[in-house]
């Protein structure tokens, strides 16, 4: 026991596997993430892979912590190489102090690849692999076994992990897996890396219950709370996993999730279906929301309840499949032709998430406008653990909907009727006495089509005054950091987690920051504008070329001497210190300025 | 409790159609099917598309919905899963339906939910005045294109069940073919298609050309609807020697696509009360397998 006392406890700790497309990154570190979560941690994991279904380099990235981290760190602690391009591209991560598990199947490493001092630990993976089980598929558990011992976990909880992740695939899959990490356990005997002598000691702790979620099944859950029962929607990167996990999970609670030929029968069918008065959501990506146009701006002038996800990726046009950005900002909050109401929430992380596409399916019902949920890819794929969410704090609010004995008791029942908040009582087809027509066209209380101007005016107003209304209850921004920083961040999505660890880097640094995460874009509320005027300057950090954020709160009146935007387009995700140094490197700017 | 109200909704508005225009037989042999059939205005939705097709759900009394340009059909097949309990037909143009919206017409033969279509087929574009459709002939203004059979598309799916043509010039066989249509669906056999030979007095009158040409094959002893290659064949026909195929054209049984997707244990989408706490059992079963 004694070596152990030598042994750094894990507090922190970031892990990338990257080989080839179909090397089985992904399954070690879902494996890995799985692991530190039960011995109480908490993870976030990230993927980088290109668009295709084997080759290329992919690689994905663990970060298993104490405390709460919504991102990557900074640099990496350990990286598994499966092949000599993966330290080529990952090189750039890796200082002195990080750990290199190296596969010298096709000879050893390059000299320079690495800095000076990385500790090299190179083993042929593939080669045992082909030599003992005749596949290659086993590379990745038999390096698995390397990677736990490294890191300090216990063999039989490696043991357990696999016969949990592969046992529903069979006996034969799970044997020969389970025999693989043995082979890779006996290969880190050799290599002097026994049981319970790894660079860590973890810390195991009472695990909290923690779910491993990505954003997307969590927006996906978040509506299923709200009551909602309808999806449709067409598989596009990195929308996918909510249509998948609403096949899943809505027809055991009577919905339907729906796969369309394409993304206009998706919001098609979704209006269809709302028209039926069931909550009803849609999601998609940049190219998929650029088809929806149409139907988006249907659902405002025909006041018909929708919620939308927008995955982000990188663009413009099919732009970079795989990669995230945010940079369909304009077209979520000014897409589509002519004028329309809408709102759109700007979730943070994947518990954010589920509160956010919770809010926004009540919204949507209540205000009978298109509700879009603003993701990138970050944040939709990426999986971290997140707490239990709480359904004592929330509550299904039913829209204007009337009953069939209201409708009975009514005059004359109007489907766009003038009311003081601007929202029509609703009728559900079906309800004897409330006929109705619907239609994007201009057209009068009854639905009747009308070119009148006086009442085109009046449907117009009544249309935008519901947003006026709805102002009041629309998600507040969340503010972190010291409130009386002079320098302010904004920042919304993936960049949640990023700026958090920023804002504690800088105060490291005696250089004292606040974070404002808007949860609602459009519109965009006071409380934003509030700590812009709060703050001396403010960075709002964009992840597109044009500072599409920045330019959309300058837009709505806030004072542009004050935003000074930070600008991301390569496809890479912001690191806390990458940030730190753009800051630092500003903030020089504005010393010399003011000398 | 339901009462029957006596609450006032819209007036239905009067048609916009020039006079002479087919589509008046349309509306009729509808609103005459729908009332023999005991269908309730309330429990009918009539979705339409755009053109003047387009605007038919505003002359009945029922719910009505006014799609996007080609969309009807997704849109209508999105009522009927969300509401199976509701009596729901699309209609629309030649356009809407063959030009834009061939795509959903397509996948609507291949996944045969319980609707019903009602296709007005003038061969022109009407309400733009008058320019090629997709069932314009060749030679129709400056079209070089040959126009298209919906009937010979739709017999091309093993999954179509109902196929049928009528003529607005025959308004007492169109009456029959659309009540076998709502038939059709309203007893959840699937999609049924219907497409009436509606001819545009105003930009392309065909009515005594389309008068010569049609074939009733419900008059036929020889045609038999449900053999598919037959079907096909003596189509293939018609159209050779220049006549234009009406009646039964074709009737076979696939499952419908509500009877594979809609949870029967459950109470339908649209029908569920909002707000209940019912949603707490899937959360813990959801907890549970993304827990550790």
């Amino acid at each position: 026991m004694s070596s152990k006392n030598s042994q750094p406890i894990l507090e922190d700790v970031n892990v990338i596997v990257a080989g080839q497309g179909g090397d089985g990154s992904l399954t070690v570190i879902t494996m890995l993430a799985d692991l530190f979560r039960n011995a109480g941690l908490n993870v976030y994991t990230e993927r980088d892979v290109l668009s295709r279904i084997r080759g290329g380099h992919a690689a994905a990235t663990m970060r298993a912590f104490t405390g709460q981290r919504f991102c990557v760190g900074s640099h990496i602690d350990l990286l598994v190489a499966l092949d000599e391009e993966a330290v080529e591209k990952n090189a750039h991560q890796i200082n002195p102090d990080s750990i290199v598990v190296f596969d010298d199947s096709s000879g050893p490493l390059r000299d320079g690849l690495l800095p000076e001092g990385t500790k090299l630990y190179a083993a042929p993976f593939n080669r045992i692999a082909m030599r003992t089980m005749r596949r290659e598929l086993y590379k990745n558990s038999i390096a698995f076994g390397i990677v736990g011992r490294l890191l300090g976990l216990e063999d039989d909880a490696m043991r357990h992990t696999f016969t949990k992740r592969f046992e529903r695939r069979g006996q034969i899959i799970l044997d020969y897996n389970l025999e693989a990490l043995g082979l890779g356990l006996h290969l880190a005997d050799e290599m002097g890396i026994k049981h319970g002598e790894g660079i860590y000691r973890i810390e195991h702790t009472e695990p909290e219950e923690h779910l491993l979620l990505m954003g997307n099944e969590s927006v996906a859950f978040g509506f299923m709370a709200a009551g909602g029962r309808f999806f449709t929607g067409y598989p596009i990167t990195p929308s996918s996993e909510v249509l998948e996990t609403l096949q899943k999970w809505l027809p055991r609670c009577g919905g339907v999730a729906r796969q369309t030929e394409d993304e206009l029968a998706g919001i098609n069918m979704a209006i269809g279906a709302a028209l039926t008065g069931v909550r009803t959501m849609t999601a998609t990506s940049g190219p998929g929301f650029s088809l929806m146009q149409e139907g988006i701006g249907h659902s405002g002038s025909g006041e018909v309840p929708m919620v939308l996800v927008d995955c982000q990726r990188s663009g413009p046009s099919t732009g970079m499949p795989t990669k995230p950005e945010q940079s369909d900002i304009n077209i979520m909050v000014f897409g589509g032709h002519g004028d329309f109401p809408r709102i759109v929430l700007a979730p943070g992380h994947p518990e954010d998430c589920f509160y956010l596409s919770f809010d926004a399916t009540n919204l949507a019902d209540k205000y009978q406008c298109p509700v879009v949920i603003a993701m990138d890819q970050a944040l939709s794929q990426n999986i971290a653990s997140v707490k239990p969410f709480n359904l004592d704090d929330i509550e299904v609010e039913p829209g204007k909907r009337l009953t069939p004995e209201e409708v009975a008791n009514l005059e004359t029942y109007k489907r766009y009727g003038f009311s003081e908040d601007g929202v029509s009582a609703f009728a559900a087809p079906g309800t004897p006495g409330g006929m109705s027509l619907v239609t994007g066209n201009e057209h009068d209380e009854f639905g009747l089509v009308s070119t009148d101007p006086k009442n085109r005016v009046k449907m117009m107003d009544k249309r935008f005054h519901k947003i006026e209304v709805a102002k009041k209850e629309l998600p507040k921004g969340r503010e972190y950091g010291d409130p009386k920083a002079p320098i302010g961040f904004i920042g919304i999505g993936m960049m949640y987690g990023v700026i958090l660890e920023a804002v504690e880097m800088l105060e490291s640094q005696g250089i004292k920051t606040r974070y404002h995460q808007p949860r609602t874009i459009w519109p965009v509320l006071d409380d934003t504008f509030d700590f812009i005027n709060s703050c001396e300057r403010v960075y709002v950090i964009d992840l597109n070329a044009q500072a599409q954020l920045a330019r959309l709160f300058m837009h709505q009146g806030a004072d542009s001497s004050k935003i000074i935007s930070i600008c991301r387009y390569d496809g890479l995700p912001y690191r806390p210190g990458y940030l730190v140094n753009q800051i630092l490197e500003q903030e020089d700017k504005q010393e010399a300025k003011a000398q | 409790m339901t009462t029957t109200p006596s609450t006032k909704t819209f007036t239905p508005a009067r048609p916009i159609w020039c006079a002479g225009c087919g589509d008046f037989a349309v509306q009729g042999v509808l609103e005459k099917s729908l009332q023999k059939m005991g269908i309730p205005p309330h429990k009918l939705m009539l979705l339409a598309g755009i053109g003047c097709s387009g605007t038919i759900q505003n002359n009945l009394k029922c719910y009505g919905y006014h799609a996007l340009h080609g969309r009807v059909l997704p849109a209508t097949i999105g009522a009927k899963l969300a509401n199976p309990d509701l009596t729901v037909i699309a209609a629309g143009g030649d356009g809407d339906g063959f030009a834009i919206g061939a795509g959903h017409l397509v996948h609507t033969f291949k996944s045969n939910p319980s609707i019903m279509y009602v296709v007005m087929n003038n061969s022109n574009y009407g309400l733009t005045k008058g320019q090629a459709s997709p069932t314009s002939p060749t030679g129709y203004r400056d079209n070089a294109e040959a126009g298209m059979d919906s009937m010979l598309l739709g017999l091309s799916f093993l999954s179509s069940t109902f196929l049928a043509r009528g003529f607005s010039g025959n308004p007492e066989q169109l009456g029959e073919l659309m009540e076998a249509a709502i038939e059709h669906t309203e007893s959840g056999k699937g999609f049924a298609f219907l497409e009436v030979l509606s001819p545009c007095v105003t930009y392309y009158d065909t009515h005594r050309e389309w008068r010569a040409r049609v074939v009733n094959v419900d008059e036929d002893e020889n045609y038999d609807p449900t053999n598919r290659t037959e079907c096909f064949q003596k189509l293939l026909e018609f159209k050779e020697e220049g006549h234009i195929p009406i009646g039964r054209i074709f009737k076979a049984q696939h499952p419908s696509l509500e009877s594979l997707i809609v949870n029967k244990e459950e109470t339908y989408p649209a029908q569920q009360e909002i707000g209940h706490d019912d949603h707490r059992k899937h959360y813990d079963a959801f907890m549970k397998a993304h827990l550790g």
